[in-house]
């Protein structure tokens, strides 16, 4: 034991200079700092560029090509018998209004004087959507007077040409594409000089049902809006009461004995079960033993809500939790039951944090695919599910799952579809997550 | 009658229970309430409840168990020698069930009135084309059994229909009579009612368990069948996995369950690093703004729904790492591979560890951190020899959350990761996982009850058992270390 | 305050180790230090005394610029060590806090072995070429500490395991192991029993052989016990600053009297 090895110290030279060993350990505490600030980095630039990836593939999604014209409703082709029967008149299929159509785009490209070398009959009425025809025989069967009339209609243009216009065909694509030809695309410039071709907001795109593969101009979001509003609404009315009630029982009521800390448990297990194994328990319970019906907003709903209430539950027991036992003593105190004062006190305090939460696990239901998936929501729905409760049973798609179906479609149009579905999702998201925001900022309170 | 109006019956019922019972009571006390044990609406407030929910529970159950009873009746119709070859009874029945369907739509459409329909013989009539004509398309011929078995669905569907409304509606008239009979001044309503509510209470935390119990069930019944049907050794241990539509499948779990390792082992080996060090940051160095500006961005990445991110691998990032990694470095010409599916969930999984490991380092004491400042340790030294050794345990159950979650991802593997199963360590090679598989088996069109779709239930069964395993040691783990500071 | 041994302490006129100079600390808006000039002596023990409140861990903290550590802290005035000003611009707070150790409240052993917490200061700060020399240091430390014939068979075993008592013994090790010149104590008997606390102040008298100490208390029979000079902190300021014996027997200010007669505090 020396005194003097104190006085060798090489950490104890003169305050003012740094020695070499002080600037590594310096260099080493920047180069730390520096991953840190990497780390960040990486995780703001993936979110910049998720975000990012899905406006600039998505955006132009709401935009469509549609074609102007002047059609001809002609009486013969449409109703022969003149006295504008509308169940007569349903014996006319698409075809004879697409003929009607072609005609029409056919003398607008004279009458504009717009010429293009090579192109046949064919080529040209191949630019107008296959979708046409069928609007414009709703249109009439809608309102049968105007058989006989000449009609400003707007229809859709084809999905390739609507590409072009949005920059994804080009006239080298087009060289190697049988279902466009650079004439076509030659021609939707001239139109388009003319006015004859326009890109204007698409509501279709919103308010449509989903369209076959071969249209991928008409598929719109209509039927995967309604099924998942559908099924949320199934889970705001199954998984609130459910977890409000079970949250009650076991935050305030239960004893703590074996039986209660085994639903503690499985609730803690149940938050962490990978969604698809809900999936595979709504296909075993809900559709094979129960015999509901496939691709229906009510398992999906079901589904969800066994998914959310895990988070019900926790953010449910939380917001019971921080209310101070001062309130239902002072309930107690005054002659209130138990009961009475959970009901007219406690849970009115709790109520932003419930609500809270669960808007928080309605929007992760929302945004969930894998489970639907299994239930057979993949399935082409063409019609719009009746309203509820009776719609509850009929087959629909859902935002999220409509995503997914798009994707495996072969024609890059549906890659633009998915992304804008993406984009109405995600509106749907932050609309869910301000509301949650507000109402914790607004009634949040501190005891 | 149809569901919804018979809903409303109930809950009119009801509606009227809570009314004629706050009122009988105010009679009972003659004009003045003080004299009652329980305030009136406490009286209206049992007598809904003894309307209402009998009724719903009978009504739930029925609905749950009329499908498999009908079915169990119908089921003696149908003969051996119906069932085609290859096909199951399970399949014909089906064909029952759309058969029966079918014929609804043809009466409710007008084309057929029920007396028709009952005279009907299949071996009379084409049925097949009638459907049609209505837009039903059944795949094979009708024989004549089925279609007799079609029909005594019918009459089965609609009889029990008839019956459970007139069960359900008299349940709720006798509860609603039941209750309101019993209302005299002396009658404790408050307690019955409460009473009642808990026991709701009680019930509703019941269904957790039942959900639990319903998915190992529903797993398990299942996977029986799956492993009568195929030896459980080759699905254990073969390395091979090659479902065939007409059978002779290779059903070997090993190349995706190596699938399944390989992406997530991908995926952490990305969001670990990154997770870790932006909480070190936010919580060690970063100043408050930064930090109430950085914190919310990463976790906005955890509210982002799993299809975005499986869309983000399909069209950007698999393209990206095809055209720029995999073709220059001649490593595959895929754009999906565990490589994007592995670096997408990486992605998704870093607020998931960076928000976990700032609750862990936060719960590390000050004191320590005090301690090593005072003997002149710098900032960095602190975090990698005090408080990541301190928060060591902390981290690793953090780290096994997230691997739980990586292994039972879906959405971002079937779009990224691709669909061929191999054992491959060419990470830009597609690659497949057990939740792959689990959506491809299950939504492809082979029969429910042959050993390709069955095999989705013991790749379930796997998925569970390893990610309850996963989970559990995990929370045992972080909640040993949060009671080491407490 | 009769305590006779206080007169017979000898008080040496050493060396001054750190010299204060119009020392203002600011906590955001609060005024926390005002004006404090102190001198403190080499190998002397000097307790800062005061109720709870009165900046006088927050001016040990200055010392060896803990402070830095808080966002909101702002220090003025001019401190120095040696001749050197430690807020300098030049100077590392790394370098200056392996010359001025520190030790806590309450014990803060790390979740490592015993060796590993005592050879944690000397190897961040490379003071050691190996592992022998290493071995001595922390052999040297423990004994330094009173601790080593209590954990010499069990160096491997956790820090956190040991009594408290022998925690805050640890924890003064591990400030001794990087050789300081300057050992600062924040109450460190406030969380022990009487037991453990009569070691610790042993100990400190100790210290004294080597170091400059300097030890915030609350209890004023440990600072007339363990302490050479006092230092009475009030409301941020220094009220009086002298020898132990004078402070405590012929106080000159009539707040030192108040605080030491149990008026005030």
């Amino acid at each position: 034991m020396t005194d003097a090895t104190a006085n060798q110290n090489p950490a104890h030279g003169a305050l003012t200079t740094t020695d070499a060993r002080t600037r590594r350990r310096n260099a080493a505490e920047a180069r730390f700092r520096l991953y840190g600030q990497i780390a960040i980095a990486i995780g703001i630039a993936a979110l910049i560029l998720l975000l990012t990836s899905v406006l600039s593939n998505g955006l132009s999604s709401f935009r469509q090509t549609f074609l102007f014209l002047e059609v001809t409703l002609d009486e013969k082709t449409l109703d022969k018998s003149g006295v504008r029967d509308v169940e007569v008149m349903k014996k006319v299929t698409t075809i004879g209004y697409g003929k009607l159509i072609e005609k029409s785009l056919q003398s607008a490209i004279e009458e504009h004087g717009i010429t293009v070398e090579g192109l046949t009959d064919k080529d040209v009425s191949d630019m107008i959507s296959k979708e046409a025809a069928a609007l414009v025989r709703n249109k009439v069967l809608a309102n049968p007077d105007l058989v006989g009339q000449t009609v400003p209609v707007k229809v859709l243009a084809n999905g390739r040409i609507d590409g072009y216009l949005k920059g994804r065909v080009t006239m080298e694509s087009a060289e190697r594409d049988s279902n466009v030809s650079p004439n076509q695309l030659l021609l939707a410039d001239a139109m388009r000089a003319e006015g004859l071709l326009v890109k204007s907001f698409n509501w279709g795109f919103i308010t449509g049902a989903d369209a076959s593969e071969l249209r991928p101009e008409a598929a719109g979001l209509g039927i995967a809006i309604i099924g998942s509003a559908y099924m949320m609404i199934v889970v705001l009315f199954l998984a609130l009461p459910i977890g409000v009630a079970a949250s009650i029982y076991l935050e305030e009521f239960a004893p703590k004995n074996r039986f209660t800390d085994l639903i503690e448990v499985n609730i803690a297990n149940l938050a962490a079960v990978p969604s698809i194994v809900f999936g595979i328990l709504g296909l075993a319970i809900f559709i094979n033993v129960a015999g509901l019906p496939q691709s229906a907003p009510i398992v999906g709903g079901l589904v969800l809500t066994l998914m959310t209430l895990p988070t019900i539950i926790i953010s449910t027991r939380a917001a019971l939790k921080a209310v101070p036992p001062s309130i239902r003593d002072a309930a107690l105190g005054v002659g209130a039951s138990k009961m009475q004062s959970i009901m007219h006190h406690v849970l009115p305090l709790a109520m932003p944090g419930i609500l809270t939460g669960t808007i928080i696990g309605l929007a992760q239901a929302l945004g969930e695919t894998a489970p639907l998936l299994l239930i057979g929501m993949v399935a082409f729905v063409r019609d719009f599910p009746a309203a509820p409760p009776e719609g509850f049973f009929d087959p629909a798609a859902a935002l999220p799952v409509q995503v997914y179906n798009w994707t495996q479609r072969a024609d890059p149009a549906f890659v633009e579809r998915a992304s804008g579905a993406i984009i109405v999702l995600l509106i749907f998201l932050l609309a869910m997550n301000a509301i949650a925001i507000f109402l914790r900022r607004k009634f949040e309170r501190r005891w | 009658m149809t569901f919804g109006v018979l809903l409303l019956i109930i809950v009119a019922i009801a509606a009227a229970g809570y009314v004629l019972g706050r009122q009988r009571a105010r009679n009972a006390s003659g004009g003045d309430t003080r004299r009652l044990h329980s305030l009136t609406g406490y009286h209206g407030q049992s007598v809904m409840l003894f309307s209402a929910v009998p009724a719903l529970l009978l009504l739930g159950l029925w609905l749950l168990l009329q499908p498999m009873l009908i079915e169990n009746r119908v089921a003696g119709m149908i003969q051996p020698g119906d069932i085609p070859e290859g096909g199951s009874a399970e399949l014909v029945m089906s064909d029952v069930r759309r058969v029966a369907d079918g014929l609804d739509l043809v009466v409710a459409q007008g084309a057929l009135n029920e007396s028709d329909l009952a005279a009907m013989r299949a071996d009379l009539t084409n049925v097949r084309s009638r459907l049609a004509e209505v837009g039903v398309a059944v795949g094979s011929e009708i024989s004549p059994n089925v279609f007799q078995a079609a029909k005594e669905y019918r009459r089965l569907d609609t009889r029990f229909g008839t019956a459970m409304t007139i069960a359900v509606i008299a349940v709720a008239l006798a509860g609603f009579a039941l209750s309101l009979r019993r209302i005299t001044p002396e009658y404790r309503a408050r307690n019955v009612s409460e009473g009642f509510v808990l026991t709701l209470f009680i019930a509703s935390s019941l269904v957790a368990i039942l959900t639990t119990f319903g998915i190992v069930a529903s797993l398990l019944v299942e996977s029986v069948h799956f492993f009568q049907l195929y030896p459980a050794k080759d699905f254990f241990l073969s390395l091979t996995w090659n479902p065939q539509f007409r059978g002779g499948s290779d059903l070997g779990i090993w190349p995706l369950l190596w699938g399944t390792l390989y992406v997530s082992f991908v995926a952490l080996l990305f969001a670990v690093p990154v997770g870790l060090m932006s909480a070190i940051y936010l919580s060690e160095y970063a100043s408050k703004r930064l930090r109430s500006l950085a914190k919310p961005a990463i976790e906005i990445l955890a509210g982002i729904p799993t299809i975005v991110y499986g869309l983000f691998a399909l069209v950007t990032v698999g393209p990206f790492l095809r055209d720029y990694f995999a073709q220059p470095m001649g490593l595959g010409s895929s754009s999906s591979s565990v490589m994007t599916a592995g670096l997408v969930m990486g992605i998704m999984l870093i607020p998931f560890v960076s928000s976990l490991s700032d609750d862990i380092i936060n719960a590390v004491p000050q004191s320590l951190r005090d301690g090593s400042y005072g003997l002149g340790a710098t900032q960095s030294e602190t975090v990698r020899q005090v408080i990541l050794p301190a928060a060591l345990p902390g981290i690793v159950g953090a780290i096994l959350l997230a691997a739980s979650r990586a292994i039972g991802e879906t959405m971002i593997v079937v779009m990224g990761a691709g669909a061929a199963a191999k054992l491959d360590i060419n990470p830009f090679e597609a690659m497949t996982t057990i939740t792959v598989k689990i959506v491809s088996q299950l939504t492809g069109d082979t029969e429910f009850a042959s050993p390709e779709t069955l095999v989705a239930f013991a790749l379930g069964m796997c998925l569970f058992v390893f990610t309850l395993g996963l989970n559990i040691v995990a929370l045992y783990v972080v909640r040993k270390y949060r009671e080491q500071y407490e | 305050m009769n305590d006779m041994r206080l007169t017979e302490k000898s008080v040496e006129a050493n060396d001054t180790k750190i010299s204060a100079r119009g020392v203002q600390v600011y906590y955001g808006d609060t005024h926390a230090i005002k004006d404090v000039d102190v001198d403190i002596a080499d190998q002397t023990v000097t307790a800062f005394i005061g109720p709870s409140g009165c900046g006088k861990s927050t001016f040990l903290r200055c010392l060896n610029r803990m402070n830095d550590t808080i966002d909101v802290c702002r220090v003025e005035g001019n401190i120095k060590l040696d001749g050197d000003d430690i807020y300098d611009k030049r100077v590392d707070p790394v370098q200056l806090r392996a010359k001025v150790g520190m030790v806590f409240q309450k014990p803060n052993p790390f979740p490592k072995s015993i060796y590993d917490n005592v050879a944690y200061g000397p190897r961040i700060h490379g003071l050691t070429r190996s592992k022998a020399e290493l071995d001595e240091v922390v052999e040297k430390s423990l004994r330094r500490a009173a601790l080593w014939n209590e954990v010499k068979d069990r160096l491997q075993a956790p820090g956190t395991g040991l009594s408290g008592g022998q925690q805050q013994r640890l924890c003064i090790a591990r400030a001794v192991a990087t050789s300081p010149e300057v050992l600062l104590m924040d109450e460190p008997c406030s969380a022990l029993d009487p037991i453990a606390t009569a070691q610790v102040e042993e100990l400190i008298d100790e210290l004294r052989s080597r170091f400059a100490v300097i030890i915030v208390t609350h209890s004023m029979q440990q600072a007339a016990r363990v302490s050479q000079r006092t230092a009475f902190f009030h409301l941020g300021n220094l009220v009086e600053f002298g020898e132990t014996g004078q402070i405590f027997t012929n106080p000159s200010d009539p707040r030192t009297e108040s605080y030491i007669t149990g008026r005030i505090g």
